[in-house]
């Protein structure tokens, strides 16, 4: 290494934030229920979808077999 | 001994996709029962007729020679179409079939891949050369009904298509030969 070139550990930047264990575990507690909830209700959101497709467009063009 | 929070944290995440698990298992669950219901009370299936026939003769003899084709009522009431695809047309041009009626749609190609579908209606079928295409439906609205050629098969691809005429009871009149052809308009 160059002699004027400064380590990145030289920069409060690079610096890895300080982690409080208790505040992380408390934000892990909620991260899980919130992604359930979130793709619930983008799956809950298609399934309708699908079912108004389903009985509002499929069903009344009659049957097929 | 008491769980450390990370094992409490493991746990948690398994309960969650134990959770998910479940309720997609379920959804699935509830889609097959709605795929076996509505086949055995309504008779929503997926056209699976698999009989072959010879391309090279199908116009020579058998139901698909030309006297043959279109609409025809058996004496059971039966009602079945039958209609020949090919580079660039259908024979017949115009089909006639009654409404709220199960009606058996039959085709067949003498040279290249065909598809077709009718609008408005869930037919939607490949006709490949060798193979009678077989589809049961009823169709619930009556009128005149676009039906094209859905795949590509030559230069004069886009100017394949024909007519569904979907008649109400009383006019959907058989004649004494259990033929039925379009309305003159």
């Amino acid at each position: 290494m160059q002699s004027d070139q400064s380590s990145g550990a030289d920069s409060k930047l690079e610096v890895a934030d300080e982690v409080d264990e208790a505040a992380l575990a408390s934000v892990m507690r909620t991260v899980p229920l919130g992604a359930a909830v979130l793709a619930g209700t983008t799956v809950a959101l298609l399934v309708l979808g699908y079912l108004l497709i389903y009985t509002l467009v499929f069903i009344p063009r009659g049957t097929i077999g | 001994m008491s769980d450390t929070p990370h094992e409490l944290q493991e746990s948690r995440i398994l309960r969650t996709e134990l959770l998910w698990a479940f309720g997609v298992g379920i959804f699935v669950a509830a889609s097959l029962s709605m795929i076996v219901f509505t086949a055995l009370t309504i008779k929503i299936n997926p056209p699976s007729n698999v009989e072959r026939i010879d391309p090279k003769t199908l116009h020579l003899s058998g139901e698909f020679a030309e006297q043959n084709l279109g609409t025809t009522v058996f004496g059971d009431g039966t009602v079945i179409v039958r209609a020949i695809a090919t580079q660039f047309m259908f024979v017949p041009q115009c089909i006639a079939v009654p409404a709220n009626r199960r009606v058996t749609l039959r085709f067949a190609s003498p040279d290249v891949l065909h598809g077709l579908l009718i609008t408005g209606t869930n037919v939607n079928t490949m006709v490949v050369p060798g193979f009678v295409a077989q589809v049961h439906t009823e169709f619930t609205r009556t009128g005149d009904l676009l039906m094209p050629c859905h795949e590509f098969c030559g230069q004069g691809h886009s100017e394949m298509w024909a007519t569904v005429q979907v008649l109400p009871a009383d006019q959907f009149k058989p004649g004494p030969d259990g033929r039925v052809s379009c309305a003159q308009r």
